[in-house]
């Protein structure tokens, strides 16, 4: 780690390690926003702009990449919560041809058509697991929840997961 | 499908989707750092504006200074014959005689016809 790459309020934070993660971050955004490419980029940058000011303090307690993730998630959560909740509004009323933003990788196999229709927090743990590399702890870290429930989130999903498949 | 095929198939299906659509970290990053120095400048210019208020309400509500009285004498005042007012600076010519111009309004003390000449 150069000493210029260290952002100045964020001493354990480099620009070249957020870089490596930017694309896995980038893809938690993403789907923290229905999938809205404009939606998710405010949230990435308001990310930076918590961590360029200090005033999410990474200490080195987890991994950056589970930290980062986990400012993305409760951004999403507090700042976005009322536009995401908008943006599902228009989701159920509008057909999905009409909301032409709303453009979710659907069309891409069963599998991520069955993931897309578990419930939320399965959702996300499957999410974290399988797409995003990480391991329950850190993903159950991410979500806010203890390692206890992160692991039965997982296990239902994943049982879920089996029996939609399975009935297609 | 096991736990490794279901991650892999969803890896893989995650990949083709965000592929294109994730943008350059530079201009992301650039984006943000600029928001955290536009932030730091309105910030210095409000406690700016903030700072001069705060000296101008002070100045306002300071004591009021006594205007600075001189004393002049009566008897000199009453004597002289020339004076000069704080706005003269503003002439071309400074401290004019009183007395310079006077018009001569009376010519005689000579009556002709129950008027003065």
């Amino acid at each position: 780690m150069r000493d210029s790459d260290v952002l100045e309020n964020n001493p354990r934070v480099s620009r070249s390690a957020l870089e490596a993660i930017h694309g896995q971050v980038f893809g938690w955004a993403l789907s923290r926003c229905n999938y809205e490419q404009q939606l998710a980029e405010d949230l990435v940058q308001q990310a930076y702009v918590e961590l360029l000011t200090g005033k999410a303090q990474f200490t080195g307690g987890s991994s950056l990449k589970t930290f980062v993730f986990a400012v993305v998630q409760n951004l999403a959560r507090s700042r976005f919560r009322r536009r995401a909740t908008h943006l599902r509004l228009v989701h159920r009323a509008a057909p999905v041809d009409d909301v032409s933003h709303l453009e979710e990788p659907q069309e891409h196999s069963a599998l991520w058509r069955a993931v897309q229709e578990l419930p939320g927090r399965q959702r996300d743990i499957i999410e974290l697991v399988f797409c995003r590399d990480l391991t329950v702890e850190e993903a159950a870290q991410i979500m806010g929840v203890t390692t206890g429930t992160g692991r039965v989130h997982y296990d239902r999903a994943k049982k879920a997961l089996r029996k939609k498949l399975e009935n297609e | 499908m096991n736990n490794e095929q279901l991650a892999r198939q969803l890896q893989q299906d995650t990949a083709t989707f965000e592929r294109d659509r994730v943008p350059a970290f530079a201009t992301v990053f650039s984006a943000a750092e600029m928001r955290v120095a536009n932030a730091r400048r309105r910030r210095y210019a409000g406690g700016l504006v903030a700072a001069a208020a705060v000296i101008a309400i002070v100045a306002s509500l300071g004591p009021a200074t006594e205007p600075d009285w001189q004393y002049v004498d009566p008897v000199l005042f009453a004597s002289t014959t020339s004076w000069e007012a704080p706005s003269d600076v503003l002439l071309p010519q400074h401290s004019v005689d009183l007395f310079e111009d006077i018009p001569v309004l009376i010519e005689g003390t000579k009556i002709d016809g129950g008027a003065l000449l």
